[in-house]
């Protein structure tokens, strides 16, 4: 599944490229305040920031996305606590949905509705973790050759000119090839595999903030470049960071989902929804049940953290 | 006009040289001389990248390809056999040799040389593309360019809406619950194309018509909303009102005015989308037991093939570098005013 990430940068890009994104009321952080990024960010953002949350918690598809992402997440911390067991046979073999089997059993007879809940957590495993070590990378790339310019920035796009080349898709099956699917390896590879992307669109975001005043009075004011990158850029370009970072979190979800689903990822009899939606494959006719169910909760978990990425874009800018 | 002055002092020049050709056509050549240096570049680089890589894969491949039962001295000779040995930047340059003369080496999974292997498959991927294109083009132009002309209102939203959540639906589960419905329930396509997709033109198109549907649908989303942003700059720029005013026929506004401006930045995207689709679809080819180059990457992949997953992988960087070059000469014919400087900012 190439096509999200090839995606993203085009749908962002365009709101956050603008040369007027005046996300905190002007950006001017009180020289005196000599407080770290965080609290800095803090400071200025408070009361922009709790009336974002609130224009948000107001939003139908941003509330019903979180709890479907909260649902899932439950899921994968707390299956094993309910007796669920996604890796013994119930007795029979393909048993379409009753009231026993809520989803019906697999070709070995194991519990779809099980394997469904179980599966999210291989699903969660690799994607919250890959995607803040993108965004962090990306992050980190994207300011610095934003506010340098020169010979960083020129190293980034060259990168692009051969990453452009590959598919995202054909590019991870290489490298998954090379560096196995186990999960530190994946997320490693995740991280390292979106934060190009990731570093464009920060760059495009800090390119626009260069152009104001506040960062000429920061210069002026003899700050120092890690100071001016920490304090005054990275505030300011954080709407458009979390946007990545939740954005990369789809697409990492429903990458490692793929994986699993062309064979490269979790091995039998592990109960990954990519995984189960191949094996079961051949069994369509039959139990299609089998699928459905594992089909539904990929598409539900990668669309609702896709439509929270959405509703942060719509309601930062 | 620059063109103009440019074909006056090409027909007072004696000589007949690139000069005799108009500045559009120059400039064409100009692009493919400088991709001619380019292209080239990038690939080596990514070769690089490729071939170091797999060559990272652990797992012995002659002892794949042989079998348990082989011995050590037939697995040597068979690494030997197949240029699997000595050093890095060595076998690199053999393989580098080979694939350039045409020599790519045999796939150990099929047991035939890859390059017909490769090559077949790309076709079949490449039908399958033209086939999700001939589907997504049309209907994105239609679907796009009424939405620009009711923006704002009801009909604007909900397609927007419609197609949004289709594409974020990733692609196998389109697939699946087309899958489910139209070859479980109601039994009206093959669950696998394989069997169908050698068979005459008929046999072929019915087997691809599930794939190619959930490849249009993929990319139908961005590709709207690129029309639709085109058309509404168009329809409201100087130049349309003008056209309106001076009486010019519908059909000439349209033509002209509105859509040639109006599909510009959508070509751009139309030159990425035909890379991938060209390419092969990893996950679609997969789904649906196609046999295209996609698919045929990730059972190199899964059996570790390494000369026919380099190969694989470098067909399809020819293919996507080429359709950016192909994207890029439209363009020029389309819009006279667009350069290709190396500006970056």
């Amino acid at each position: 599944m190439d096509s999200p990430l090839q995606r993203a940068p085009d749908t962002v890009a365009g709101p956050v490229a603008g040369p007027e994104s005046p996300h905190f009321a002007d950006g001017v952080v009180p020289d005196d305040v000599d407080t770290g990024a965080a609290g800095t960010a803090g400071a200025a953002g408070t009361a922009a920031s709790t009336r974002r949350l609130r224009a948000l918690l107001r939003r139908p598809t941003f509330v019903i996305s979180a709890l479907i992402v909260a649902w899932w997440i439950a899921a994968a911390l707390t299956w094993h606590l309910f007796g669920l067991n996604p890796y013994t046979s119930t007795g029979t073999l393909n048993a379409p949905p009753s009231w026993a089997q809520p989803f019906g059993t697999d070709y070995l007879g194991r519990s779809v509705f099980a394997r469904t809940m179980a599966g999210a957590d291989s699903a969660l495993a690799v994607g919250p973790l890959g995607s803040v070590l993108a965004t962090l990378l990306g992050g980190a790339l994207g300011v610095i050759a934003g506010y340098f310019r020169g010979w960083v920035d020129t190293a980034l796009m060259r990168v692009f000119d051969v990453l452009v080349v590959l598919p995202p898709l054909i590019f991870l099956i290489v490298v998954v090839g090379a560096f196995g699917a186990s999960t530190p390896a994946l997320i490693v590879i995740i991280g390292v595999v979106f934060a190009p992307g990731i570093a464009r669109i920060i760059r495009a975001a800090v390119l626009a903030e260069m152009g104001k005043k506040y960062v000429t009075t920061a210069k002026v004011q003899g700050e120092s470049a890690v100071r001016i990158m920490t304090t005054e850029l990275v505030p300011n370009v954080l709407p458009t960071v979390i946007i990545q970072a939740t954005l990369s979190l789809s697409a990492a979800i429903l990458l490692t989902a793929t994986l699993s689903f062309l064979g490269l990822g979790w091995q039998p009899p592990s109960p990954d929804w990519g995984l189960t939606i191949s094996e079961n494959l051949g069994y369509l006719e039959s139990a299609w049940w089998t699928v459905l169910a594992p089909a539904f909760a990929v598409a539900s978990l990668v669309v609702a953290t896709q439509l929270i990425a959405d509703n942060i874009k719509e309601v930062s800018s | 006009m620059s063109a103009l002055d440019h074909g006056q002092t090409a027909a007072t020049a004696p000589e007949r040289g690139f000069s005799a050709l108009s500045e559009r056509h120059s400039r064409i050549l100009v692009l493919l001389g400088k991709r001619l240096v380019q292209i080239p570049v990038v690939l080596f680089v990514v070769s690089i990248m490729t071939f170091w890589l797999i060559q990272l894969v652990p797992g012995d491949p002659g002892r794949n390809a042989l079998g348990p039962y082989a011995t050590q001295a037939q697995v040597h000779a068979w690494d030997v056999s197949n240029g699997l040995t000595g050093p890095v930047v060595a076998r690199y340059l053999r393989w580098l040799g080979g694939f350039c003369t045409g020599n790519w080496g045999t796939s150990f999974v099929y047991l035939v040389p890859c390059r017909s292997l490769v090559l077949g498959h790309l076709v079949n991927s490449m039908l399958l593309g033209v086939y999700a294109f001939a589907l997504m083009v049309p209907l994105s132009i239609v679907l796009g360019s009424v939405q620009a002309y009711r923006e704002g209102r009801r009909s604007d939203r909900a397609i927007t809406i419609t197609l949004m959540s289709l594409s974020s639906v990733p692609e196998f589960v389109v697939g699946v619950l087309l899958l489910v419905v139209f070859a479980a329930w109601l039994k009206m396509v093959p669950v696998q194309a394989a069997a169908d997709a050698t068979g005459d033109l008929a046999q072929r198109l019915h087997a691809m018509t599930l794939p190619a549907v959930v490849l249009a649908i993929a990319y139908l989303a961005v590709l709207t909303r690129m029309v639709r942003t085109g058309t509404a700059g168009a329809i409201t720029a100087q130049f349309h009102r003008t056209a309106v005013l001076k009486g010019l026929p519908q059909g000439q506004i349209v033509r002209r005015h509105v859509a040639r401006n109006a599909l510009i930045p959508t070509m751009q995207l139309l030159g990425l989308y035909l890379g991938a689709l060209l390419g092969g679809n990893a996950v679609v080819e997969t789904l649906f037991n196609y046999p295209g180059l996609g698919a045929l990457l990730v059972v190199a992949a899964e059996h570790k093939d390494v000369v026919l997953l380099t190969d694989a992988v470098m067909v399809t960087g020819v293919v996507s570098l080429l359709a950016l070059l192909l994207t890029d000469v439209c363009l020029i014919l389309m819009d006279p005013r667009i350069r290709f400087e190396n500006t970056e900012s």
